[in-house]
C-alpha cells in the first residue's frame, strides 16, 4: 500500500470513520485517551481497527524530560500497541510529566549536548520496551530560548541516527514555530532528513487571544493555506508520506474534515514515483 | 544537577509564579517577560479544565461554563495531574468543592461531583458479561446459599436529602424544573455493556447491595434488604437488579 492520508479520530466520529470506505483511510488517536481497563472507548477502537490502519500518537511520555520515561505508562502504551498493532507509534521532543506532576501540553527545553544524550537515552529505552521503533515529532515553539547547542533539525536527525527513530513531520507546528522564534519554515522543513521522515501531520493553527503576535497550534481550524503549501514542498522533495489531518478543538461534522483529508490523499496519490528510501512501514500489520 | 533538570525546575516555577523570572537565564537580553509564556500556562490550564468539564458534566451544567471553568482552573492549579492519562483526572474534585467557598450557597455540589466521578469511573470500567436471567433458575435453596459476584463497573452509594434525584434529573437533556426531594436516597450507576445505567436505589436496594458486596450470599442480602424496608418488594427489587445487569456470576454456597 503507497503512502495514504488519514484523519485524527473524535469520539464523535466514531460511527462514521466505522462505516468509511474511503481507499488508504486510516484514523489515528492519542494512546492516553484509551488507557482505561474497558468501556465503550476501547470497543469502538476495537471495531474501528478491525477496518482501518491505525497510528497512536503519544502525548504523555514526556521523552524530553530528564528522567526515565514513567514505566507504568510506557507498560500501558505497550499494552495499547500489542493490542491494536498500530502501523505507527508517535511521540513528541518535549516533556511534560516533571517530578510527579504532568503538564498537559509539550514544553520546550535547551538542545543541549546533554539533553540529546538524556532523549536518545528515553527513545531507546521507549523503543526496547515496545520493541519497535517510534516516529519523533518537531513540537511548535512559543519561547525564544537560548542556550541551544543545536538547531532543532540537527538535533532531530542526530536522535535519529543515534537511535533509528523515525520523525513525524508537522508541518503546521514548523510553520507556527518558525512564525513565533523569526526563522524561515522552508529551510527548517529543508534541513530535515528525508529518509528518516515516516509521517506528517497538518493542522490548524490560530492567533494568541492574549494579544501577542504568536501563532497558536490550536488544531482548532481548518489546515491553512500556507501549510498546505509548506506541505506540496515537503512531498515534492521526500516523496509522499502517510499523512495526517489533526483537528482536537473545535471539531466540525467528519465529513468536513474528509474534505481535508481527500486533498491531502490527492497530492499523496498524485506525488508521482518517488526515488527516495522508505525505511518505516507503510502498511498496516494484518489483523 | 544537570542542566535540563534545573531548567525544568526553573520552567515549573515560572508557570506556576506567573513570571519568566526563574527561567531569565535561558532568555534573550530584553525579552524578560515573553508573551509565550503565557501561552504554556494556557494551554496547561485548559487541558486541566477541558478534563475536569469532561469528568464532572453535571457540576458544569448546574453552575454554568464560566463559573466551573473559573472553579476548576483554580482546582487544577492546586491540584494538578499526577499522570498523562486524564480519563479519571479530579480524584479530590469533589472533597475540594465541599471547601470551596464560593459554593457555599451550593451545598448539593460536592455530592454532584461525586456521583459525576462514580460514573465516570464505571464508563472506563473492567468488561465483564451480565448473567441473565436464566442463571438465576436454580432451587430456592441453592439460589438462597449462592455468593453474587457484582459488575466491575457497579457503584452505588446512599445520599441524604434527594440528592441522586436532582443529579438524574440535571443529565436529563431537557431537565426542565429541579427540586431536591427531602428523604435520603441512593444510586446505581452501571456499565453492563456499552451504556453507563444510572438510577435512584431505595433503602432496600442500597441494603442488597451493601452486603453482596461485603461478601454476603443472596439470602443474607435479601434478608438485609428486609430489615431495611419490612414493606420492600424483594422479587421485584432482585429482578430489577438482574435486568441492570449487576451481577456477573453466582459462586455456588453450603446447602443449608
Amino acid at each position: 500500500m503507497p503512502p495514504t492520508a488519514g484523519l485524527g479520530l473524535k469520539p464523535q466520529h466514531y460511527a462514521e470513520a466505522l462505516a468509511a470506505e474511503d481507499e488508504g483511510l486510516w484514523f489515528e488517536v492519542h494512546p492516553e485517551n484509551y488507557m482505561a481497563a474497558g468501556g465503550p472507548r476501547l470497543r469502538w477502537l476495537e471495531a474501528i481497527r478491525a477496518r482501518h490502519p491505525l497510528s497512536l500518537h503519544g502525548v504523555g511520555l514526556s521523552l524530553a524530560a530528564d528522567a526515565d520515561p514513567d514505566p507504568t505508562h510506557l507498560a500501558a502504551l505497550k499494552a495499547l500497541a500489542d493490542r491494536f498493532e498500530p502501523f505507527v507509534v508517535s511521540e513528541h521532543l518535549a516533556w511534560s510529566a516533571w517530578r510527579g506532576v504532568h503538564q498537559p501540553d509539550l514544553l520546550p527545553f535547551p538542545r543541549t549536548q546533554a539533553a540529546l544524550d538524556r532523549i536518545a537515552a528515553n527513545i531507546g529505552r521507549t523503543q526496547d520496551v515496545l520493541g519497535r521503533t517510534i516516529l519523533v515529532e518537531n513540537p511548535s515553539l512559543y519561547l525564544p530560548l537560548t542556550g541551544h547547542a543545536f538547531d532543532e533539525t540537527a538535533f532531530l536527525a542526530e536522535l535519529a541516527r543515534r537511535t533509528g527513530c523515525g520523525l513525524l513531520v508537522d508541518v503546521n507546528n514548523a510553520f507556527v514555530s518558525a512564525s513565533n522564534l523569526g526563522y524561515a519554515a522552508e529551510a527548517y522543513l529543508d534541513a530535515l532528513p528525508a529518509d528518516a521522515i515516516g509521517e506528517i501531520h497538518l493542522a490548524g493553527h490560530g492567533v494568541d487571544e492574549g494579544g501577542s503576535s504568536l501563532l497558536i497550534d490550536t488544531h482548532g481550524a481548518p489546515v491553512a493555506e500556507a501549510a498546505w503549501t509548506l506541505y506540496r514542498r515537503l512531498i515534492d522533495r521526500i516523496g509522499p508520506r502517510p499523512t495526517l489531518i489533526e483537528r482536537d478543538d473545535d471539531i466540525p461534522a467528519f465529513d468536513v474534515l474528509m474534505v481535508e483529508r481527500d486533498r491531502a490523499h490527492g497530492m499523496l496519490t498524485g506525488a508521482g514515483a518517488c526515488a527516495c528510501p522508505q525505511p518505516l512501514p507503510a502498511e498496516p500489520a494484518d489483523v | 544537577m544537570s542542566e535540563l533538570e534545573r531548567f525544568q525546575d526553573a520552567f515549573v516555577a515560572a508557570l506556576a509564579e506567573r513570571t519568566a523570572t526563574p527561567i531569565a537565564g535561558w532568555l534573550p537580553a530584553g525579552e524578560d517577560q515573553p508573551a509565550g509564556l503565557s501561552v504554556y500556562r494556557n494551554t496547561i490550564a485548559k487541558g486541566c479544565v477541558d478534563a475536569l468539564a469532561a469528568n464532572f458534566p453535571t457540576v458544569a451544567r448546574l453552575v454554568g461554563d464560566d463559573w466551573f471553568r473559573a472553579a476548576a482552573a483554580l482546582f487544577a492549579a492546586e491540584h494538578p495531574p499526577a499522570g498523562a492519562t486524564l480519563l479519571a483526572y479530579g480524584e479530590a474534585f469533589p472533597y475540594w468543592l465541599a471547601r470551596f467557598l464560593p459554593a457555599d450557597d451550593l451545598p448539593y455540589l460536592p455530592a454532584m461531583a461525586r456521583m459525576d466521578q462514580m460514573w465516570t469511573t464505571a464508563l472506563f470500567a473492567p468488561e465483564a458479561q451480565p448473567l441473565a436471567a436464566e442463571a438465576f433458575a436454580l432451587s430456592p435453596d441453592a439460589l438462597a446459599a449462592a455468593r453474587p459476584r457484582l459488575h466491575p463497573s457497579l457503584a452505588f452509594a446512599w445520599f441524604d436529602g434527594g440528592l441522586p434525584g436532582l443529579w438524574l434529573a440535571a443529565r436529563q437533556p431537557d431537565p426542565g424544573e429541579m427540586t431536591l426531594a427531602e428523604a435520603p436516597q441512593g444510586v446505581l450507576i452501571v456499565r453492563p455493556e456499552d451504556t453507563v445505567r444510572s438510577r435512584l436505589l431505595d433503602a432496600a436496594g442500597f441494603a442488597f447491595l451493601a452486603a453482596a458486596r461485603d461478601g454476603a450470599s443472596l439470602g443474607e442480602a435479601i434478608t438485609a434488604a428486609a430489615d431495611a424496608d419490612p414493606a420492600a418488594d424483594l422479587a421485584t427489587l432482585f429482578a430489577a437488579l438482574i435486568a441492570d445487569g449487576v451481577f456477573v456470576g453466582l459462586v455456588p454456597g453450603d446447602p443449608a
